[in-house]
């Protein structure tokens, strides 16, 4: 069996404050719609009672009327009700009825309200019960309120009925629970918005984090900043170990790969000068593959140079002391060449980088530049003006009196391990590594013809 | 002239040895910074190889230590390490020049005989007196345009005294800058080579100062 088969649609992992944010809002609805409609549905029990209490008033006006005169004698019919203090009743089709009726079987209608018309007002026979509320149906087919009371006048038992139309009744629970819905959407709305607030303000440690790490990546900053709040800090500390762990070991090879390099250079001098005193097919071959190991090693070298970690941020040098020490030396080395270090060097100018690369740069011009001078080398340092870039530069330009290049070999001078003549010895990579150097610091080598005759370099280099 | 060779490395050291005896000089030897350093401070050397990554004693401990005791023979370092960092530090130790390996012989050669030169004076490859020309690169004498065939002990004579020419060299200056260390040294033979040498490029370019030596230079019509 092949591991790995996909395991049906998975769903594309969502970020951590989209899931929180999402479960809030989910959360937020599910538990405002529950409280709306409890809302809702108590507000409308509350009317319903009001509503009925409201018609028990008139329930009681009715009685009243009812109840016969006592001047009469006991026995005077009980009277029917008039006016019971509320017009609707006497309009037709109002909405508003009433009826009364004697309790005993079929419950026969007595007395109407003058609204019913004449109409029957349709309610289930009360039967046993005291009183009762119900929705029913009107002679106008609109939906009513029917409250029903037994009650005992005399020797006689009445049902009065009351019924109201339930529009008035119904727009109020629905214009309130608009108010509800539009009050908890906007509380909702307020929820889920403080909720992203909080994600966003949350976890911006985690931004934070991560723009540190990149920082790292960049090699604009040695380890990642593990000012963050407690959750995050252990993390901050163990990623920092395993940026140094990391940072060792890639040092390590590279002592490794130089040890190994320069642990070999000596056993293949001895092989090529072997090689060399020799003569025959098989010294050649092996002068020849001496040659390319040693041009594979310089390469490799070079490259593992290039490779190491620059850290541009806090990272300086001061230039004046670099290059007086390489003029030093080169006077030294080259005695017949007079190498002057010219005009006097800007103050505590620094070199944006590291000191070896900066002896490398300035070497391997002043070496090519002492090789090739008739006798004369002369070094310009200036810091440059503001104007002429966004950023701060300074160039170091060395000229030499020898025989100089013409346009084709200034092009072909910079170009990877090209070395124009191989009988002047050298490592033979000079203005190429320069040139490659210079870029890696986002600088750049420019060759020209000197006013004292040969090869102007005029290398350009990121200042403090 | 003779030469010192400090290297550990015992082809490296036999090739720079055979390459240096071939080329007209003497040369001793030294495997290690102790022995190198022994030598360098007790004998009379016109220059010396010296490898930097040595057993015992570095070469730049070396270095340093011949020049705090006022040992300024010229001193030719080879090196693997071939920053400029390295380099520099190898002159400003006193250095007077630095071969990066791998090198070429040909190379060490030509840098070795520019350290004797200068170390003498001379600016140029041809060392003239009279009409005695020793082209230093081709390792040939010619006198008034003729070449002339000499042995290695003849070259080396004549070399020196061309380098050093119009001073006084003792016998046992001559001696010193001759032979190898372990040479079985008779001073007589210097003056074998002086008479040789005198039939070959004329009695008079070889003057003999009684009880001081010798003097090579322009005869003076008197």
């Amino acid at each position: 069996m092949q591991g790995g088969q996909p395991v049906g649609p998975r769903r594309k992992p969502r970020s951590l404050s989209g899931r929180l944010v999402v479960v809030a809002a989910v959360w937020s609805v599910l538990a405002l719609a529950v409280a709306g409609f409890i809302l809702v549905e108590l507000y409308q029990s509350a009317s319903e009672r009001a509503f009925d209490a409201q018609l028990d008033v008139y329930v009681k006006s009715i009685l009243a009327e009812m109840v016969p005169d006592p001047a009469a004698g006991e026995d005077a019919p009980v009277r029917e009700p008039k006016g019971v203090g509320e017009p609707r009743f006497s309009l037709p089709l109002s909405g508003w009825y009433w009826t009364v009726a004697e309790a005993v079987n079929g419950e026969k209608v007595q007395f109407a309200s003058l609204s019913l018309v004449g109409d029957p007002l349709d309610v289930a026979p009360l039967g046993s019960a005291e009183n009762r509320s119900s929705f029913g149906t009107g002679p106008g087919n609109e939906e009513v309120r029917v409250r029903q009371q037994r009650i005992g006048l005399g020797s006689a038992e009445y049902i009065i009925t009351v019924a109201a139309e339930t529009a008035g009744f119904r727009a109020d629970v629905r214009d309130f629970a608009n108010q509800v819905i539009l009050t908890l959407v906007v509380f909702g709305a307020g929820l889920v918005g403080a909720v992203f607030l909080q994600v966003r303000v949350g976890l911006r440690p985690l931004v934070r984090l991560r723009a540190s790490l990149g920082e790292v990546r960049r090699g604009e900053a040695d380890e990642i900043d593990e000012n963050l709040p407690v959750e995050l800090a252990p993390l901050a500390v163990e990623l920092n170990a395993l940026i140094h762990s990391n940072r060792e070991i890639v040092e390590r090879s590279r002592t490794h790969v130089g040890n190994l390099a320069h642990g070999l250079k000596t056993p293949l001098s001895v092989i090529s000068n072997e090689a060399r005193t020799a003569s025959g097919p098989f010294a050649d071959k092996v002068a020849e593959q001496a040659t390319i190991m040693s041009t594979q090693i310089q390469h490799h070298l070079e490259r593992a140079r290039m490779a190491a970690q620059r850290r541009v941020i806090g990272v300086s040098c001061e230039v004046e002391p670099v290059l007086s020490r390489l003029t030093r030396a080169m006077s030294k080395i080259y005695r017949e060449r007079d190498v002057e270090l010219a005009d006097a060097m800007p103050d505590g100018l620094r070199f944006r980088g590291e000191q070896q690369d900066l002896e490398e740069l300035a070497g391997n011009l002043l070496d090519n530049a002492c090789k090739w001078a008739s006798s004369k080398v002369v070094v310009h340092v200036r810091q440059l003006q503001q104007g002429e870039a966004t950023r701060e530069l300074f160039e170091l330009i060395v000229e030499d009196d020898g025989p100089g290049l013409s346009q084709e070999e200034r092009r072909e001078a910079v170009k990877r391990g090209r070395r124009l003549d191989e009988t002047v010895p050298g490592t033979g990579l000079g203005l190429s590594i320069v040139a490659d150097l210079a870029g890696l610091y986002g600088g750049r080598l420019e060759l020209d013809r000197a006013e004292i005759g040969g090869l102007r370099a005029r290398l350009i280099l990121p200042s403090v | 002239m003779r030469l010192l060779v400090v290297e550990d490395d015992a082809d490296l050291n036999r090739q720079l040895v055979t390459a240096l005896g071939e080329a007209g000089y003497a040369v001793d030897t030294a495997f290690d910074g102790e022995e190198g350093h022994f030598l360098g401070d007790t004998e009379p050397y016109d220059a010396v190889v010296l490898d930097l990554g040595l057993p015992k004693l570095d070469g730049l401990s070396v270095l340093e230590n011949w020049r705090r005791d006022g040992r300024s023979m010229p001193v030719l370092i080879l090196t693997a390490r071939d920053r400029w960092s390295d380099k520099v530090a190898g002159i400003d130790a006193g250095a007077d020049d630095y071969v990066a390996k791998p090198f070429h012989m040909e190379e060490v050669l030509a840098r070795v005989r520019a350290l004797v030169r200068r170390a003498a004076g001379h600016a140029s490859n041809e060392i003239t007196c009279g009409l005695v020309r020793l082209d230093l690169r081709a390792g040939r004498v010619t006198h008034d345009g003729n070449p002339i065939k000499l042995t290695s002990h003849e070259y080396r004579l004549l070399s020196y005294l061309l380098h050093h020419q119009g001073k006084v060299i003792s016998r046992t200056e001559l001696t010193e800058h001759l032979y190898e260390q372990d040479f079985d040294r008779d001073s007589n033979t210097v003056e074998v080579f002086v008479g040789r040498l005198r039939k070959k490029i004329g009695a008079d370019m070889i003057e003999t100062i009684r009880g001081l030596g010798y003097r090579l230079g322009e005869p003076v019509d008197e």
